[in-house]
């Protein structure tokens, strides 16, 4: 049947699909690169994609002419208009001019003292003013033509002029183009958005971030630690891993490397070590990937190229080039295994280069880098009085921590168990640990969990202030668990070890855990266990590698201990014992078997009530409480 | 009860011998001071549980509250809106990559999400649950999933489609629901004859069929059946205690049964392509004689159904019994005698019977004897006449 017509405008509007989540909005704000991350209607965050395609916008802001160029656009200007492109402007947040070090070398526009307000770092950048508008038509003569005026014609052409900005107004215009890429994603006004910091932000340099983005018309729900945004993007997602674990947060940016340690308890997350470098970054990789590439050039073409640092102009522009073009190169060799190309247009005089490079060379040329970020967790988890076969998983986050050799590099020094987004196979095609897009999504997930929170009591939402005394916890230092004693375990601790209560885990908490008991032939039904105090180590083996038979006349080369690491549980205090007899067990092949469900509850002031009973018969309980210290 | 972590480790028996230790230590070891990061649902129930000093098992119901709050919201249906009921069926894998050319072989409810409700499911749910899948399975949405299946990723949405083109037809859904698969596999196993049989007992007697049995098996029965009724409502099997008439209605109502059920959708194909119209025609020929084929098995077997229902059905028994013992009652009320004092009546009776035969004998010997005396008195009146005579002719002689 063909529908009726109807005239026009008298159909009705289409119903308004009303989300369940708040438009909020995650930001990571980085020093090179920023993101931002919506809630898609299932409730996942997802990274989006700016007006220009890009998820990874470059933090930079490029002037010429009338226009400005913002983000991936405003990096290209670096070429041939660097001095009218501000870059690197995130750190400088905060901070006065003279706290800022000069002698680094800068490809953008320089940092100067701003010309009015004392001690304040500005860049200051040329641009044309727009022309003047022409004078409004006045008085007419007589015969109806313009009358003469007495004010001189303005120009017509745009006025070349100088403006400054200072480092918080650079933050508000970028700032500002993020939240219009959102709010031209979500179809309406944002409402909020959570911002990620680093862990090394002090306070004053929180608030000129907050102030620039209010300024900008963000309405910033939260600044959350970079640690933060990792624990509530990772425990949104279910990894088959255990609730209570240790994690490693490499973020390896293009400007700097964060590394976190951070103690993950059913999703209360507490650092337990931090560093940062700034030496060590994607900036470095690139330089040594450019160095590569500017030595076949110049190889291939017998045209002299020297770069990072590079000192002659032309050699700048093309150095300027080449990292723009080695963006792509690296991309693809994080995501396929084969050789990935660089070509850049009139490098230098005029002349072309295509080049290529394998993930092998590749690794081959960044080792260096790759070695520094090992040693800066070795020393991390060092510092922090842990081993590195005491982490559990490893979370990478940035552009450079994409790189598959990374990983290689680290996994040599970690138990073969551990849990990185490699192993996983979430790193591409927007898997879950997607180093790029994690930050951002944590953070949406957040600015969701804060505007869910609605109208409910200021105290609730105050502790999510970064200064809040709730931020403040007591947290175990021994690991507590149960021991059901066996026979026939002569080493080791003599039976089934279960860790109930992990050291670090904050109080109060709770941890229920369900297991299936052998209670053996005899009717007598009973179990028993002891609850202990347990000091954990790792144990340090050297063996001798197999012995290899080498060719005759082949030097004998000198053989190198392998370490063997074990991890290890020691007895330390035994706290209580429980007997309880099973009324709800089944007979199994011969052998009598029931479910127990076991308990532990950690008060505020560190006692622990420990409850166990039968998962059949709830009311066959017992109860045993271990003092506070 | 908050999330149970279940451990695979099965610790082993009490340790022969095992005595409770001392504690070595009185408490735990002493706490130490960190600093949260404030992120994370995690932090939120520790501050609320702190703020509003909760006990982790308020915290355990405030999580599950919200959990169906926001359930509600999102979960339910398109948009929020009430899906008449049609829910969310898991998609076997067997399911999913089903070939949309053998589309006459699929189960278009499955495809749809339906099975819960096959013939029962309205227009507006098939709409429903048609939307549902497409939204779920369109192709445009599984562009970029995944690389490994690109060649036959719209296969299940061809299904889909198919699915949807025959329940929303109302004559093509009919003839589906005519031979739907999964009612075809539960009519192969109808209650038969020989299940019916009825057990000997020890005493030699056939044991009545246990009413709830009979029931069990032949309602769901006819439920079925009744589907394919033109007429509507449909008698049901009923109860045990139903009466004489609501039987006979049920009876009569399926041996008369009018069932729409026909069997156009297991037709051959008419092979389109060929210009041969006597082929063409062979095989429309072929499918009809199978139609109308199939439709007097069905109806065979729909009489059988009714036959052998009837056969077993503990009910007529009981009418019947009941009617009998109706009968009698009313004989019985008739003659005013007791039952129990029918034997002696018949004793009566015999006795009487009896008495009255031993009379006879004895008016038969009497009257016997009568006759004989009689004849003899005739007899003596006969002789006394003839010497009387002859003393006359003496006389008249002499």
């Amino acid at each position: 049947m063909a529908p009726k017509s109807m005239p026009n405008g008298t159909a009705e509007a289409p119903i308004e699909v009303v989300s369940a989540y708040a438009p909020v909005v995650g930001i990571t704000f980085g020093n090179s690169f920023a993101s931002i991350a919506v809630l898609t209607k299932e409730g996942l965050a997802e990274c989006i994609a700016n007006e220009d395609g890009e998820r990874q916008i470059a933090c930079a802001v490029a002037f010429q002419g009338e226009e400005m160029y913002i983000g991936n656009q405003a990096k290209h200007q670096l070429v041939k208009n660097s001095q009218n492109t501000i870059t690197g402007f995130r750190n400088l947040l905060g901070k006065k001019f003279s706290e800022i070090p000069k002698d680094k070398a800068t490809n953008s526009a320089p940092i100067i003292q701003h010309p009015s307000i004392p001690d304040e770092p500005a860049y200051t950048v040329k641009i044309l003013q727009p022309a003047p508008a022409p004078l409004p038509a006045t008085a007419r003569t007589a015969t109806n033509t313009p009358a003469a005026s007495v004010v001189a014609t303005p120009r017509s052409e745009p006025i070349p002029a100088e403006r400054t900005f200072t480092v918080s107004e650079v933050t508000t215009i970028f700032l500002k183009s993020l939240l219009q890429s959102a709010e031209n994603f979500l179809g309406k006004k944002v409402d909020g958005a959570v911002i990620s910091v680093p862990a090394w932000f002090n306070n004053t340099q929180k608030d000129a971030l907050s102030k620039a983005a209010e300024d900008a018309g963000v309405k910033v729900l939260q600044l959350l630690d970079e640690a933060g945004a990792v624990a509530v993007a990772i425990s949104n997602q279910s990894t088959g891993l255990a609730p209570d674990r240790t994690q490693l947060i490499v973020d390896l940016g293009s400007s700097s490397l964060e590394l976190s340690l951070l103690s993950l308890r059913q999703g209360l997350a507490y650092l337990l070590a931090s560093s940062s470098d700034p030496t060590v970054g994607g900036d470095q990789i690139d330089a040594k990937l450019i160095k590569f590439f500017a030595k076949e050039f110049a190889k291939k073409t017998k045209t002299p190229l020297t770069v990072a640092p590079a000192t002659d102009a032309q050699d700048k522009r093309a150095e300027a080039k080449l990292l723009l073009a080695v963006e792509h190169t690296k991309r693809t060799l994080s995501a396929s295994p084969g050789a990935a190309t660089c070509s850049v247009e009139s490098l230098k005089d005029g002349l072309d280069f295509t080049g290529s490079i394998n993930r092998m060379r590749f690794d081959l040329e960044v080792r260096a880098v790759y070695n520094q970020v090992y040693d800066k967790v070795k020393k991390l988890v060092e510092g922090a009085g842990l081993d590195l076969y005491d982490v559990d998983e490893i979370v990478y986050v940035g552009g450079s921590a994409c790189l598959p050799g990374l990983d290689e590099t680290l996994a040599q020094g970690f138990p073969e168990t551990i849990f990185t987004p490699f192993t996983a196979g979430t790193i591409v095609g927007g898997g879950v640990g997607d180093p790029t897009t994690i930050l951002a999504r944590g953070c949406a997930l957040q600015a969701q969990l804060l505007a869910s929170l609605g109208d409910e009591d200021i105290e609730v939402k105050k502790a999510f202030e970064s200064r809040s005394e709730r931020l403040d916890v007591k947290a175990t230092s021994k690991t507590i668990g149960v021991l059901f004693p066996e026979e026939n375990a002569s080493e080791g601790l003599g039976g089934q070890w279960i860790a109930m209560l992990l050291k670090e885990t904050p109080v109060p908490s709770r941890r229920t855990v369900g297991f299936e008991v052998d209670l053996g032939e005899s009717d007598s039904k009973k179990v028993a266990f002891e609850i202990w105090e347990v000091k954990e180590g790792i144990k340090v083996e050297k063996i001798k590698p197999p012995k290899i038979d080498l060719d005759e006349g082949e030097e004998e080369e000198e053989e190198e201990d392998i370490e063997v690491k074990e991890k290890t549980i020691e007895k330390e205090a035994v706290l209580g014992s429980i007997l309880m007899d099973a009324h709800a067990a089944v007979k199994e092949n011969g052998r009598w078997k029931t479910k127990l469900e076991l308990q532990f509850v950690v008060n505020l002031n560190g006692g622990v009530d420990v409850g166990v009973w039968e998962a059949e018969k709830a009311s066959n309980k017992v109860f045993v409480s271990l003092s506070a210290p | 009860m908050a999330n149970v972590l279940q451990l695979p480790v099965v610790p082993t028996s009490l340790l022969q011998g095992w005595t409770p230790p001392t504690a070595s230590k009185k408490s735990v070891s002493p706490l130490v001071e960190r600093k949260l990061l404030p992120a994370g649902p995690a932090y939120l129930a520790h501050v609320r549980r702190q703020v509003h000093n909760l006990s982790f098992e308020d915290i355990d119901k405030h999580a599950e509250e919200e959990r169906l709050r926001l359930e509600a919201l999102n979960g339910n249906g398109v948009n929020g809106e009430d899906d008449l009921g049609v829910g969310d069926e898991e998609e076997s894998e067997e399911l999913l990559i089903q070939d949309p050319k053998e589309w006459k072989k699929q189960d278009h409810y499955a495809v749809l999400g339906l099975s819960h409700l096959r013939y029962k499911a309205t227009p507006e749910q098939i709409k429903i649950a048609h939307r549902k899948k497409v939204l779920k399975h369109h192709p445009d949405k599984k562009a970029g999933i995944s690389v490994t299946h690109s060649t036959n990723d719209d296969a299940f949405f061809k299904c889909i489609q198919k699915a949807n083109e025959v329940l929303t037809n109302p004559e093509r859904r009919r003839q589906f629901d005519s031979v739907d698969p999964y009612y075809g596999a539960l009519e192969e196993d109808v209650p038969s004859a020989s299940d019916f049989k009825p057990a000997k007992g020890k005493d030699g007697k056939e044991k009545d069929i246990d009413p709830k049995r009979f029931f069990d098996e032949f309602g769901p029965v006819f439920e079925r059946e009744a589907r394919f009724s033109k007429k509507t409502p449909v008698p049901m099997l009923g109860v045990f205690e139903d009466g004489k008439e609501k039987v006979e209605g049920f009876y009569d109502f399926w041996y008369n049964f009018d069932s729409w059920r026909s069997f156009e959708y297991l037709d051959k194909e008419i092979n389109e392509g060929s210009d041969n119209r006597d082929d063409k025609r062979y095989t429309e020929k072929k499918n009809k004689s199978e139609r109308a084929r199939r439709k007097k098995e069905d109806t065979a077997r729909l009489r059988t159904l009714v036959d052998l229902t009837l056969s077993v059905d503990p009910r007529i028994k009981r009418i019947k019994q009941e009617e009998k013992d109706a009968r009698e009652a009313k004989k019985k009320t008739k003659g005013g005698v007791p039952a129990n004092q029918k034997a002696k009546l018949e004793d009566e009776k015999k006795k009487a019977e009896e008495e009255a035969k031993q009379k006879e004998e004895e008016e038969k010997i009497a009257r016997a004897e009568a006759k004989k005396a009689k004849a003899a008195a005739a007899n003596a009146a006969k002789k006394a006449r003839r010497q009387e005579r002859a003393a006359q002719e003496n006389d008249a002689a002499s």
